[in-house]
């Protein structure tokens, strides 16, 4: 019986062993019956990696440990509440747009297309941009991050580019599809995680064992939390999530304007103002459409939802040209924002080509919204455990920075278990991926600091703050150097410093 | 106790040896194959079988290199072995080193790098490489090496049953441990010294890489011991070992430093007079082939670093290959062969 035990155990660990003890168990057909026969439940199915949770940094991570040839040996499994089939068939068409959108750095669509996704998006519906206006809505100080105003890096001027989450999603997918060898358990919940027990053969009371619905149980060497702000695998490994919500929701929509840009098809320009209440953005996407994200207040928020498609047209083209009084002013109006925006405009002046074209259409079905949070959790990794993504950190959206952390902390995390693989270390234990959060932890917190810092600093209606912003927004324009390295930062290339 | 300030008149224990054992042959490295044939090692009569757990005892015999002191040392600590935040630490960080440094070894001589298929077995598919780890104590590098891509087997030996215990209960930890054949497990720990280990008598069973790390140091006669280990070492394999060179730094930053000062590391773990610099084991193997020596340096918070020249001032990793008489000889006829056409 030793030796049944020891080859079951075997047959978990990695294919060419599975290969070896089924060549075996073929040789020796007593062995198989009397598995078959065996009353036993049967025990839990053991993993190197077991993800939980299939959104960008999840599907992201597998494709990597899949792409990479020093961990492509390793036995993954992925779990996902959602069915993965309505991603893989996931298409529209070219002048409809899905609300949800992320700002994309060049250094994470570089690691996308490392690991092969990048080509299995669909190209014609990401939109790079190459300059960003930003200015203040109390004071109307502005900074216009265009090349032209210092050199643009060898790495190209593109300073982000605007996927769909969709989009992404559905490309990692098929990429790990064609690599295959990954067991998928799709529209499977997380009932329990609980831990392993010991076996005359083995000891795997430090193993998580993941229950699923149906009945699977997935034993992991390396469990993966890439599970969401709700985390799961967090609470499992008792790993506290610590911060705030900001009292705000970000509106989203997809927008057509009435031109390509004020820039053309060829310069695309991402627009933000910071208004009291929030940052409002107007970000690009292929020909006259463009995504709407705008944090306010819940209750501005609700009405924003409330409102015709005239009158919320007419809020979101007010947010960028009227002053924070008009604005106010028209929240508290349940309709009839149409009229009051036509009469208050032609008394406002403003600059047409500093602030994006006129919204024309706000696409059916598009408008939605949600809380905004600022949580980090108080490290990445326990024993057998590691968190990637919005299971370790939210961060406030005014960046687009919070998917591009999470692919920051995916590439992090897989480069980490390709050096404990190729060193003979055991890929679950704490030790071997401390070198995970001491690379991202401290980055993604001074990231997050700054994003927090900037939406109080600029929720600020009145005061000293007020003048001492816009003189520091104006002086930073004037100051070419600065600017390109800030573009940069952006951009994710040049020295790292965030 | 601590060194004098004598400090540079000290005679250095593999030195001493070295002095005494003038007249036996020395450097195994240097031997050939007929002469390990012609039964040198005491062991050679035994059988190819290894010793199991239960038949072996620690050896007390006059020519054991196992120290009662140290043994006793080492087995206080068993339970924190693997503690990652314990006094083991260091050696923890020190692992993926000691992989990286027989990787460059074994990068250096490509051709002898792969196990030589014996005439009989040729055409069978390649073996991985199999691995004799001299005291292993837990098994921080005989379960990486068992674990790495690449590895046949480990035969990892102790002579401490205090922490072969520990380190047997932590390889059932890992699924990927416990694979292999019952014949040739892929993880194997065994209660012997090296000494007392029996000598495959079958030239294929030899081991393509012999490990004595952070050992030496703590060894009675190394002279002896390390010639013991080369009787392992298959022809073109290699021996590894990494120790710390007995200067005026090593005293410092291991011993006051570490022990007494910081505490990193518990008390008593290292005797300063048994250190060996890496010109003496130089000297030791002067007939084989080139060493290949690798100074590193603890850095606290960011691990150990490689710092080229550091092997004379304190930690340092040591590797030498076995000549390959056939090979060579092989390789002769090769070249003149291809003189001639």
């Amino acid at each position: 019986m030793d030796v049944v035990v020891k080859r079951r155990a075997a047959a978990f660990v990695c294919r060419s062993c599975t290969r070896r003890s089924q060549k075996q168990l073929q040789l020796q057909p007593r062995l198989r019956l009397r598995r078959s026969y065996s009353s036993a439940p049967p025990g839990p199915d053991i993993y190197d990696v077991v993800c939980v949770g299939g959104g960008p940094a999840g599907l992201s991570l597998l494709t990597a440990l899949r792409a990479n040839p020093a961990t492509a040996h390793l036995r993954t499994a992925l779990v996902e509440a959602q069915d993965l089939s309505k991603l893989r068939s996931w298409k529209l068409p070219l002048d409809r747009f899905s609300n949800r959108c992320s700002s994309l750095t060049p250094s994470s669509a570089l690691f996308l297309d490392k690991i092969g996704a990048w080509g299995h998006l669909e190209r014609s519906r990401v939109q790079p941009y190459q300059e960003m206006q930003v200015w203040d809505g109390v004071t109307g100080a502005r900074i216009e991050f265009d090349w032209a105003s210092g050199t643009p890096p060898p790495a190209g001027t593109t300073i982000a580019y605007m996927v769909e989450n969709l989009n992404l999603t559905s490309g990692l997918l098929r990429r790990l599809d064609e690599l295959g060898g990954v067991s998928v358990f799709d529209n499977a919940k997380v009932e329990d995680i609980s831990f392993g027990e010991e076996t005359e053969e083995l000891d795997l009371r430090e193993w998580p064992v993941v229950h699923l619905t149906g009945g699977n149980q997935l034993s992991a060497r390396l469990l993966v939390g890439a599970d969401g702000a709700n985390s799961p695998v967090r609470s499992f490994a008792g790993i506290e999530a610590r911060g705030w919500d900001y009292g705000r929701h970000g509106v989203v929509a997809s927008l057509q304007l009435e031109g390509e840009g004020w820039g053309g098809d060829q310069t695309k320009v991402a627009y933000q103002r910071f208004l009291p209440t929030g940052p409002v953005a107007i970000l690009p996407l292929p020909g006259n459409l463009s995504t709407l994200v705008w944090s306010t207040t819940p209750a501005n928020a609700s009405l924003l939802k409330s409102l015709s498609p005239r009158d919320f047209i007419a809020m979101v083209n007010a947010a960028f040209r009227l002053g924070p009084t008009d604005l106010a002013f028209m929240h508290s109006q349940s309709s009839g924002q149409d009229l009051e925006y036509s009469w208050r405009l032609e008394h406002t002046p403003f600059n047409s080509r500093a602030v994006p074209q006129t919204v024309a259409v706000v696409q059916e079905g598009t408008i939605a919204s949600f809380p905004l949070k600022m949580r980090h959790a108080d490290t990445y990794v326990g024993e057998r455990v590691a968190l990637v993504g919005d299971a370790a950190h939210t961060i406030h959206p005014l960046a687009g920075q919070g998917l591009n952390q999470g692919q920051g902390d995916v590439q992090s995390l897989a480069s980490t278990i390709e050096y404990a693989v190729s060193h003979g270390q055991d890929i679950g234990v704490r030790m071997s991926l401390e070198p995970y959060v001491s690379e991202r932890y401290l980055a993604n917190h001074v990231l997050m600091g700054v994003c927090d810092k900037l939406h109080k600093l600029y929720s600020v209606e009145s005061g000293p703050l007020v003048s001492l912003r816009s003189f520091g927004l104006n002086a930073m324009n004037s100051f070419g150097p600065l600017k390109t390295f800030l573009m940069n930062q952006a951009a994710g290339h040049g020295t790292k410093v965030f | 106790m601590r060194p004098s300030l004598l400090l540079p008149k000290h005679t250095p224990t593999l030195l001493r040896q070295q002095q005494q054992q003038q007249n036996v042959s020395r450097g195994v490295f240097g031997c050939t194959v007929a002469a390990r044939e012609q039964g040198h090692h005491p062991h050679h009569h035994q059988q190819l079988q290894l010793h199991t757990a239960a038949t072996s005892t620690t050896s007390s015999s006059s020519t054991s290199s196992v120290n009662a002191d140290e043994i006793s040392h080492f087995s206080a600590l068993a339970s924190s072995w693997w503690d990652p935040h314990g006094p083991s630490r260091p050696l923890h960080l020190m692992n993926p080193l000691r992989h990286d440094f027989i990787a460059d070894c074994l990068a250096s001589s490509p051709e002898a790098a792969t196990p030589l298929s014996p005439p009989a077995a040729a055409g069978t598919q390649t073996r991985g490489l199999r691995y004799l780890d001299v005291g292993c104590g837990g098994g921080i590098f005989a379960e990486s090496a068992a674990r790495r891509p690449g590895t046949h087997s480990v035969t990892a030996i102790d002579p401490s049953a205090t922490i072969l215990g520990v380190a047997r209960q932590h390889a059932r930890r890992d699924p990927t441990l416990t694979t292999g054949t019952p014949a040739e497990p892929k993880l194997q720990y065994l209660n012997a010294s090296i000494e007392t280990l029996p000598l495959p008598a079958a030239p294929e069973r030899l081991f393509d890489v012999v490990t004595l790390f952070e050992v030496v140091e703590h060894v009675d006669r190394p002279a002896a011991f390390l010639d013991a280990c080369g009787w392992f070492v298959r022809p073109g394999g290699w021996l590894v070992l990494s120790t710390i060179a007995r200067t005026w730094t090593s005293w410092l930053t291991t011993n006051v430093l570490a022990e007494d000062v910081l505490r990193v590391v518990p008390r008593g773990t290292h005797d300063w007079r048994k250190y060996i610099n890496a010109d003496e084991l130089r000297a030791h193997f002067e007939d084989g082939a080139r060493p290949v020596v690798m100074g590193v340096v603890y850095v606290p918070g960011l691990g150990w670093k490689k710092v080229g020249g550091s092997e004379k001032l304190g930690n340092y990793f040591f590797a030498v290959q076995k000549r390959d008489v056939v090979r060579d000889r092989q390789n002769k006829i090769n070249r003149n062969w291809g003189v001639r056409l």
